[in-house]
């Protein structure tokens, strides 16, 4: 699949500025999404942010308020939900308790008249696919949770929708199921070839799964991009923030030469690269200064230089994350756990200006 | 909305029009097109509304006038009567309500406060047993409660007469007597729905306060006693609502002041001798329909479909019981015993009277005998009377299942503007009085097709299907509610059209609900008063069997015997409907009231 050619990628899913409102909060606010053929593409966002209502006029559940969804270039805006051919997986799984296994696969399945035989054969296969063949006369009361939900992945499955859609689904799992699950869905996900929109609001999860996710705040989407692009290029401060730990100073510009200079809070000038170089900050522009902890070292000969007192330390094994501060600003870094390093004292750190990224502060 | 729903939705509203809407707009036009020289009557004629404030020179400068009757009186030298004022008749109705609800509020709520919080040895027994009186029967109540209560009755007989514990013979007749049949009637009510409550608050909302220093008496002024309020309030409401509409006690207390409430004026003034409906009963049905209408406008907002909910998310949940000691477990036997046992007075008093072959003066009748059973199976009006009501109430069952399902699947599915309307329409049914829905209808339907002249069928299944719609309702929408949406979703995602999921998903999922809440429709259709025995009157032969327990209580020669019999043979059922019920509910719903 990686080896395919740039122009063979197909538009599966688009939507052409959706909104939608329930009383008086605002869903979604013009979301304009393109969602590429056997893509898995997330909608990451904190809760209350519209992924979920986008999802669900995915799906058909909820009837936009104006705007276009498109599945293969063919308008379904107005399409009901049962018409679509979506396969769903909900985050409560929604398996009918009154239904054995294999009534809840085919079901599905027999509401679109598919001969006994097949029904047979292909609810199988989908059971096998998720690794619950041989439990089809369990009903879901007899299942643990993680089984309920390849139940629901199945069923999900076995109807052959043009995509797939998961809301949350992994959140009713413990940590170790869930990073077991994460896998299989990808897995099964890029075996079959499937479009599939994944909504969820753990940042790690999207990372580790998606082609391509699209960030969303208060129902507006903040930036689309891969999961690098996204963590190293973060267009705005919300994305910044939102994803990954980083140390953030407020600034402004007030210089350029290679590099933007950022004179920030406390006085200092920091050199600094446009997150988007296509539209880079100007002098005068508000700035929102970001440096991944990972791009700071201790000491070292960088440009940016920053004195601050180690405030907390943690150990995570690989490296060790420190907290500084420098005056009232904090600095997040990662270091080398053999530095020693303690608490109460005073270091030196430094940041390249290639990695201290300059975001410009819009409204919001 | 699509349309299987507009279907639903007509229905619904076509029936609740028709049959509930409409006859009360026809109260509410023939009392006002009649003049309102009835409203002048009815607050001034001192047999309506006996009080007046006359002025005085002296402090507090004005009297009340027109409080006739004592507390007490005398008879002979050893016969105490409590009868309690007569105020008129509009005044004793809301005195009797109000009265009737403080009182049982009080029981109630100590009641559920006591089992909510204390596990003893039979708490378990104890609570179901002092539900008991949820299933006493129309007329049953009060004539049982009579027979224990009067001057020559068992109590007096054995602890004047013979164990010689009392200085006197003490009787409860009048306004005293309304009061205290309805509070044993109704305090279960108060009782259920505290209980709920309490039971259903958060135990860690109670640990948060005592964790900040809350305890004792402070914890429950200020934490529980606020989220069990809506509980206790909606309890005390609904027993305010069916202590102002019922018709069955005044009945039996022929010829006191406990007939002097409006039910009963609006019941025995309805026809005027020529046949007409009186304008007079017009006018009072109205004012008790408007005294009502008030008070559900402050019901609806704990008496809904949807439920006071607690925010609850995930945790372990604790019950705050705890063991209490032997002594206060004797003291609580104690109260609960003697509670218990003047509760079930009407019910000792229906069991003893269905049996009884003749009943002097002693505790026990004369002799026992099977001979009122008899009678019933034998007399061909009467055992007609049962299978009228049985059949009348199997058909209001099957609309009620038809449209009550529908009805709750709307106002649970479809988020809606509207269903808020639909969802106030069906609970309008517990607070309308049932005399006040039978004069409606018989104005509106005496000169049509339906007339109940004819035959008291149709009037009599349609009033039913509406005045107990609720109970289905309200269990099959708590079914719905249970049920997550997101069922229904998946199956409208892998492609089942919404009537569909209605059918293959929805409806066996919530079918327990809609039996559980159906077994009660049924059987509180079987024991309707109001409208049974007014409409059932313009034609014997098609009356319901609480209309011949009526006619049986009152005949000549004493029909108190069969008419206990009958009462005993719908207790019977009752108790079957009920058990059953809630043991197919069990925790599917919680029950609404119980009567």
């Amino acid at each position: 699949m990686e080896c395919e050619p740039q122009e063979s990628v197909r538009l599966k899913i688009e939507s052409e500025n959706v909104t939608k409102r329930f009383a008086n909060v605002i869903a979604l606010d013009n979301v304009s999404l393109r969602i590429n053929d056997k893509e898995l593409y997330t909608l990451l966002g904190p809760s209350g942010c519209g992924k979920t209502t986008f999802l669900r006029s995915l799906a058909g559940f909820e009837l936009v308020d104006s705007g276009k969804i498109l599945f293969d270039g063919v308008d379904v805006t107005l399409e009901p939900a049962h018409k679509r051919n979506t396969g769903m997986v909900f985050q409560n799984y929604a398996l009918w308790p009154h239904m054995t296994v294999f009534d809840n696969v085919a079901y599905g399945l027999k509401i679109r008249r598919v001969p006994k035989g097949e029904v047979d054969k292909r609810v199988r296969s989908a059971l096998e696919m998720v690794k619950l063949g041989g439990l089809e006369k369990r009903t879901p009361h007899q299942l643990s949770g993680g089984q309920q939900q390849r139940v629901a992945v199945a069923r999900a499955l076995v109807i052959n929708p043009e995509v797939l859609l998961f809301d949350e689904p992994l959140s009713n799992l413990d940590a170790k199921l869930r990073l077991e699950m994460r896998a299989e869905i990808k897995r099964i996900q890029r075996d079959l070839g499937i479009t599939t929109a994944y909504v969820t609001h753990d940042q790690e999860e999207a990372m580790s799964i998606s082609d391509r996710i699209a960030i969303m705040q208060r129902g507006k989407v903040m930036q689309v991009g891969s999961p690098k692009d996204i963590y190293f290029k973060p267009e705005n401060a919300f994305v910044a923030d939102f994803i990954g730990q980083g140390t953030f100073f407020k600034g402004k510009v007030t210089g350029q030469d290679h590099f933007l200079n950022v004179t920030i809070e406390n006085g200092n000038i920091v050199k600094a690269v446009p997150s988007d170089p296509a539209l880079p900050p100007r002098a005068g522009d508000e700035v929102l200064v970001a440096i991944r902890p990972e791009n700071f070292k201790i000491g070292g000969k960088a440009e940016n230089k920053f004195e601050c007192v180690i405030y907390h330390i943690s150990f995570l094994g690989k490296t060790q994350r420190v907290q500084g501060k420098m005056g009232d600003l904090t600095v997040i870094l990662e270091a080398d756990p053999d530095i020693p390093l303690e608490v109460d004292k005073r270091v030196e750190v430094s940041a390249e200006p290639e990695h201290t990224l300059a975001i410009k502060l819009t409204e919001t | 909305m699509d349309p299987l729903s507009w279907i639903q939705l007509g229905a619904v509203l076509a029936v609740f029009i028709v049959f509930l809407i409409a006859p009360l707009i026809a109260i509410t036009y023939r009392a006002l097109a009649s003049g309102i020289q009835w409203f002048a009557f009815v607050f001034t004629d001192p047999f309506y509304f006996a009080l007046s404030l006359q002025p005085t020179s002296t402090f507090p400068f004005v009297t009340i006038q027109g409080v006739r009757g004592t507390l007490f009186t005398w008879v002979g030298s050893d016969l105490v009567i409590l009868r309690g004022f007569d105020l008129g008749v509009i005044p004793n109705s809301l005195l009797v309500a109000s009265l009737t609800t403080i009182f049982s509020s009080i029981i109630g709520f100590i009641l559920a406060l006591m089992f909510a919080r204390y596990k003893f040895c039979g708490s378990n027994f104890l609570r179901i047993a002092l539900l008991v009186p949820l299933l006493s029967t129309p007329f049953v109540g009060a004539i049982g409660f009579k027979r224990m209560t009067i001057a020559d009755g068992v109590l007096n007989t054995l602890f004047y007469r013979y164990l010689h514990l009392i200085p006197f013979r003490f009787e409860i007749s009048d306004i005293s007597a309304m009061i205290i049949v309805q509070t044993l009637l109704f305090y279960p009510i108060v009782f259920l729905n505290a209980y709920t409550a309490i039971v259903n608050i958060d135990p860690t909302m109670e640990e948060q306060a005592e964790n900040l220093g809350a305890s004792g008496f402070r914890l429950f002024r200020s934490v529980t006693l606020p989220l069990a309020t809506p509980g206790l309030e909606a309890g005390a409401l609904l027993v305010f609502i069916l202590s102002l509409e019922d018709l069955g006690t005044p009945i039996v207390f022929v010829g006191t002041a406990a007939q002097k409430v409006l039910t009963y004026q609006v019941f025995q003034r309805m026809f005027t001798p020529a046949g007409y409906i009186s304008e007079e009963a017009t006018a009072l049905a109205l004012l008790l329909l408007i005294i009502s209408a008030v008070i559900f406008v402050v019901i609806r907002k704990y008496v809904s479909l949807r439920r006071y909910a607690m925010l609850t998310k995930g945790g372990i949940w604790r019950p705050r019981t705890r063991k209490i000691s032997p002594q206060t477990a004797l003291v609580i036997y104690l109260f609960c015993a003697s509670l218990l046992f003047v509760a079930l007075l009407p019910h000792m008093g229906v069991i003893l009277l269905a049996f009884a072959g003749q009943w002097g003066g002693g505790i026990l009748p004369d002799y026992f005998t099977l001979n009122n059973f008899r009678y019933i199976f034998s007399d061909k009006l009467t055992f007609q009377s049962i299978i009228n009501s049985l059949s009348y109430s199997a058909a209001a069952t099957a609309i009620i299942i038809l449209l009550g399902v529908s009805a709750a699947y709307l106002v649970s599915r479809k988020k809606v503007a509207g269903m808020a309307a639909l969802d106030t329409l069906i609970t309008i049914p517990i607070a309308i009085p049932g005399i006040v829905v039978s004069t409606g209808l018989f104005l509106m339907f005496l000169p049509t097709f339906l007339s109940p002249i004819a035959t008291a069928a149709p009037l009599l299944i349609m009033s039913y299907t509406v005045r107990k719609f609720p109970f289905t309702v309200r269990s099959v929408f708590s079914g719905l509610e249970q049920t997550d949406k997101a069922l229904e979703e998946a199956a409208v995602n892998v492609g089942a059209s919404k009537q569909r999921t209605f059918f293959n998903i929805t409806m066996p999922l919530v079918f327990l609900n809609v039996l559980g809440g159906s077994m009660l429709s049924f059987i509180y259709s079987m024991s309707e008063v109001s409208t049974s025995i007014v409409i059932g009157a313009a034609n014997p032969s098609t009356a319901p069997m609480t209309f011949k327990m009526y006619t049986t209580y009152y005949s000549l020669g004493g029909g108190t015997f069969p008419a206990a019999a009958m009462g005993f043979i719908l207790m019977i059922l009752q108790l079957i409907m009920i058990v059953g019920s809630n043991v197919i509910l069990r925790r599917r719903a919680t029950p609404m009231l119980g009567v």
